[in-house]
């Protein structure tokens, strides 16, 4: 029954795809301006309906469906039970395609409103890659094929057709262990997916305003509130990764340059620089072939990042033919480069840039040297992720790149990326007035430095700390000094008092202001890491019962062993209690999770958040004499990192939600303050 | 304060901060953990894709252990990470040398970095003729100077990937071994792999290439030329798990179906089960000495029902297994 559901979404969704592609394009060549809510409602029904019948069959114990029967299980808890939804290829594939119905919609919503060829054309990109997705579904990852022969636990035998001899199994293995250990887990992928499919939307807008021969910043201007939205979400996403890793993943850490945070890591990068560089272009004229090619190649890091992850070509490249999702996302990867700039190639009279860069001392200036840090950044992450791939594919040599060649490479640009960010706020479009910049940056410098130095003396002497901490300043105290510079003027003009001029100048460009708060983030992010990378403890310890540890000004003393047996899950573990000082602090318990038949274990860790550095524990074993076996780790101000990212994604936020100040694009005019 | 005597205040200070804060950095105590530092260096054989200072499997902690060992003993970085990578099969340099196959990595990002860089500086030497306000025609030449650069670049960026990649393909020939444990051997004649065997003897990659060997040679019925290699590999320190299996258990229905040493037989088989008691070939020769060899229909029926038991066995060998357990059962005797 919900098998029949879903197919019968599945079809109607690919349905209302085709039907919004050839009426779009029909649409944006003729310039009659059809009605595409059919399509569109098609599409967005169809895609509803599939992931309620899969969100069904998971509540009711369905296990008639496939996906049911081996990647559920009677026994999981909520929400995981929903969250298997997204746990397996196909039911992430079912996820996808309703986020990308749901942006589709907003695009047609916005085409409803005043019908011209751009939103058409527009509309028919989506629904291609809908077309793709819905084709995907009903072909190589059929989320709703029902088992025609159960096995005592799971499926063994399928079949597309929704009534033919359906043999449910009693009962399936639940979803992969490591992906119910945490409440993290049902939230990250469709964060993660909100950021990844939104970036759909500017590449449909690009490839729309290409198709017609659109010029002009309309179609950055319409793409403008989807490409916040995707980037915001998207760098929730990526801090939700983190935590988890950080939370779940027992060695204390956050981020390991492994090639899955990699494929979320490079389309955030490009899409950062974009949303610079489309700045540029809304008011300068400039870099208009640029953001083509930036919004083209973030489009691309989303499928090659799903690719990536999810044709099982990462952890060996061996298992690349054993799902056919690989080469048909590898090959869609291709077509929308081919295509794209194919496109961008017989367009390229109508994409050339009328303005000029008059100094690179301006803040066109900064915001170049910005787009090339991003780009060659996202440029190491692609080539240190793939090339190992390529290489084994072509040659058959293993090669392994890893944390030291990512972090030899990426934090020297980070730290150049930080300096351009206190440079570049403070820049004036066009030309600088000579000596403008050296007097909005030496008071912000000479402070910086001196909390560098407070730093160097009571904290730390690591190189990289008192780097990120100096930097981190210098950005915080060039825009706060600006934001002054203005707010006084403000006053003097108008004489007010300082604090609601300041008020005004901040609500009066409101992007601007949210744009700085996500810088604040960044330099919170590079704080938190630089610390927790550099200042972090570890230490191994075998504990009897009763026996007591110090670590990090911390006593540790190991209580006893403990077992829980929940129908989930059985979970045997360590309890140590924490003291300070004598006095008590928390009760940790590190422990090992076996869920189902699993007889390996998660080895789930033990957080105890202290605003110094958390307490992190890990039960390595517990030996058969009754001792434990630790490791205690302590990232110090990690929740710096975790406050700053989500810092970074309020202001992208904020800056969709910000009253937008009217601005001229700015003209011959040789002065313009910011 | 005149503008002037604050701007050198303000220099001075900027100065004298800058040397502080540089000399107190220069000379902090190194606090370097050289033990992460070298783990973080080396992919965890059994893990998917973390480095043995970022897995908790027990096989990442013995490695670490070894680190933490050596580092006491104040070897250096690179005989430590040389010592991990040849004991433990599997185990991946993460950090990529600069020379060979990874050096088109380190150059790529300095190519882009330039690449990038040259681009700007042309666009900034050739504006547009058309400024605001002038017809967009004008626009045009930009346009076609733009797109022979772009093909500059991606010609350039051609030539370098093409560089990297012949380089590495002479470095990989001249260096042998370097990827024999991976190589797809099967067209490789017998010659020269006994050449390149002999050649190599102590190479820690060698025992896949005996393996491969050996296996064609067993098939072949080719025990004597086998014999030899297997033994190699069941020797060898720096064989993993799974070849000294493999090894002991050919070896053993060798002795048995070659020279009719049950006792030698079962004796190696176990050698092997004590290593995997997992391995199901060597259960399943074990049981069949154990029928035509010994006799021991009881035992012989015991180990192929431990055989059956694995879930992973496939369809044909289940079946296989089931008539031997079947006729065992019978009391027929080994045909």
């Amino acid at each position: 029954m919900l098998a029949a559901l879903g197919s019968a979404g599945m079809l109607v969704a690919l349905v209302g795809a085709v039907l919004l592609v050839t009426r779009g394009i029909s649409a944006a060549r003729s310039g009659t301006r059809p009605n595409l809510g059919g399509a569109a409602q098609l599409l967005l029904s169809g895609a509803v309906a599939s992931m309620a019948a899969m969100v069904l069959a998971l509540l009711t114990d369905d296990f008639s469906l496939v996906y049911t029967a081996n990647h559920h299980a009677r026994a999981t808890p909520f929400p995981f039970d929903i969250a298997t939804a997204w746990a397996a290829l196909e039911g992430s594939i079912v996820l996808w395609a309703l986020v990308l119905a749901g942006f589709t919609w907003f695009v047609y919503r916005r085409y409803r409103r005043a019908p011209d060829g751009l939103g058409a054309a527009a509309l028919a990109v989506m629904g291609g890659v809908a077309v793709f997705f819905f084709g995907l579904m009903i072909t190589v990852a059929n989320p709703f094929e029902v088992c025609v022969q159960a096995a005592e636990v799971g499926c063994v035998r399928s079949s597309p057709w929704p009534f033919v001899g359906i043999d449910a199994p009693a009962n399936g293995p639940g979803p992969n262990p490591l992906l119910q250990n945490h409440f993290m887990m049902a939230i990250h992928p469709p964060v993660l997916y909100l950021g990844y499919v939104g970036m759909t939307v500017p590449f449909a807008y690009a490839i729309g305003a290409l198709a017609v021969k659109a010029a002009g910043p309309e179609w950055l201007r319409r793409s403008h509130r989807a490409t916040l939205v995707a980037w915001s979400f998207l760098t929730l996403g990526i801090l939700l990764g983190g935590w988890w890793a950080y939370e779940v993943l027992s060695w204390g850490g956050y981020w390991a340059w492994d090639p899955v945070e990699n494929a979320s890591l490079m389309p955030w990068l490009v899409a950062t620089a974009f949303l610079h560089s489309g700045i540029v272009q809304q008011r300068r004229g400039m870099l208009q072939a640029w953001n083509f090619i930036l919004v083209i190649a973030t489009f691309s890091l989303t499928i090659l990042g799903t690719f990536l992850t999810r044709s099982g070509t990462v952890n060996s490249v061996h298992s690349f033919t054993q799902s056919a999702i690989g080469p048909a996302l590898l090959g869609f990867l291709v077509l929308t480069l081919v295509g794209s700039f194919l496109l961008f190639s017989t367009r390229a009279d109508h994409v050339a840039s009328p303005s000029r860069l008059e100094s690179m001392v301006s803040r066109e200036g900064a915001f170049l040297i910005n787009n090339l840090a991003l780009s060659v950044y996202a440029f190491i992450v692609l080539v240190g992720t793939t090339y190992p791939l390529v290489l084994e594919a072509f040659t058959g040599t293993q090669v392994g790149v890893g944390e030291p060649f990512f972090n030899r490479l990426a934090v020297p640009l980070s730290f150049t990326l930080l300096l351009v960010m206190g440079f570049g706020p403070v820049t004036p479009w066009r030309t600088t007035e000579r000596g403008l910049l050296w007097r909005r940056t030496r008071t912000p410098a000479v402070v910086a430095l001196a909390v560098g130095l407070l730093t160097a003396i009571l904290v730390s002497r690591n190189g990289w700390v008192v780097t990120a901490v100096t930097l981190g300043v210098f950005v915080v105290g060039t825009m706060t000094g600006l934001a002054f510079e203005q707010a006084s003027r403000r006053a003097a003009k108008t004489s007010e008092p300082l604090p609601s001029a300041l008020r005004r100048v901040i609500s009066g460009d409101g992007a601007f202001w949210a744009g700085q708060l996500s810088h604040v983030g960044v330099v919170l992010v590079a704080i938190g890491i630089a610390f927790a990378a550099n200042l972090g403890a570890h230490a191994e310890v075998r504990l009897a019962p009763g026996e007591a540890a110090t670590f990090q000004g911390h006593t540790l003393t190991y209580e006893s062993p403990f077992r829980q047996v929940t129908p989930a899950k059985t979970v045997v573990g360590a309890r140590l209690t924490v003291t300070r000082d004598g006095r008590f602090v928390g009760i940790v318990e590190p422990s090992a999770n076996f869920f189902g038949s699993d007889e390996s274990g998660v080895s789930t860790p033990d957080v105890l958040h202290r605003p110094g550095g958390d307490l992190y524990v890990t039960l390595l074993g517990l030996p058969d004499n009754g001792s434990a076996a630790l490791t205690f780790d302590t990232s110090p101000m990690i929740w710096v990192l975790w406050v700053g990212g989500l810092v970074t994604a309020a202001g992208g936020f904020l800056a969709m939600r910000a009253r937008r100040r009217e601005r001229e694009p700015v003209e011959d005019r040789h002065t313009i303050d910011v | 304060m005149s503008e002037r005597v604050r701007n050198l205040v303000t220099v001075t200070a900027l100065v004298a901060m800058t040397t502080i804060l540089a000399t107190l950095v220069a000379t902090s105590p190194s606090d370097v953990d050289r033990v992460s530092e070298i783990g973080e260096r080396i992919k965890c054989p059994v893990c998917q894709g973390e480095s043995i200072a970022n897995s908790p499997s027990p096989m990442a902690r013995d490695m670490m252990a070894l680190v933490a060992e050596r580092v006491a003993n104040g070897q250096s970085d690179e005989v430590i990470v040389a010592e991990l990578l040849a004991a433990y099969s599997g185990a991946v340099l993460l950090d990529p040398p600069a020379s060979g196959a990874t050096l088109i990595l380190w150059l790529s990002p300095l190519a882009a970095l330039g690449i990038g860089a040259v681009i700007i500086f042309w666009w900034r030497g050739h504006p547009a003729r058309g400024v605001t306000g002038d017809p967009p025609e004008e626009a045009g030449p930009t346009t076609r100077r733009l797109v022979p650069l772009l093909i500059l670049a991606a010609a350039f960026a051609t030539i370098v990937v093409v560089a990297g990649l012949s380089l590495q393909d002479r470095s990989g020939r001249a260096s042998g071994v370097a990827a024999l444990g991976d190589q797809d051997l099967s067209d490789v004649s017998n010659d020269t792999m006994e050449a390149v065997i002999a050649a190599n003897g102590d190479h820690p990659e060698v025992d896949g290439m005996r393996l491969a060997l050996a296996d064609r040679y067993f098939e072949e019925g080719d025990y004597r030329s086998a014999f030899p290699q297997y033994l190699a590999v069941a020797d060898s320190a720096n064989a993993t798990d799974g070849q000294a299996v493999t090894a002991l258990a050919r070896l053993g229905w060798m002795a048995w179906d070659g020279n009719a040493e049950v006792e030698t037989a079962l004796n190696l088989f176990d050698q092997a089960l004590a290593i995997d008691p997992s391995a199901m070939t060597a259960q399943y020769l074990k049981g069949q000495v154990l029928w035509c060899g010994a006799g021991d229909h009881e035992q012989a029926g015991a180990v192929f029902a431990t055989v059956l038991s694995d879930p992973d066995l496939d369809a044909e060998s289940r079946a296989a297994v089931q008539s031997d357990l079947d006729a065992v059962t019978a009391g027929e005797d080994c045909a």
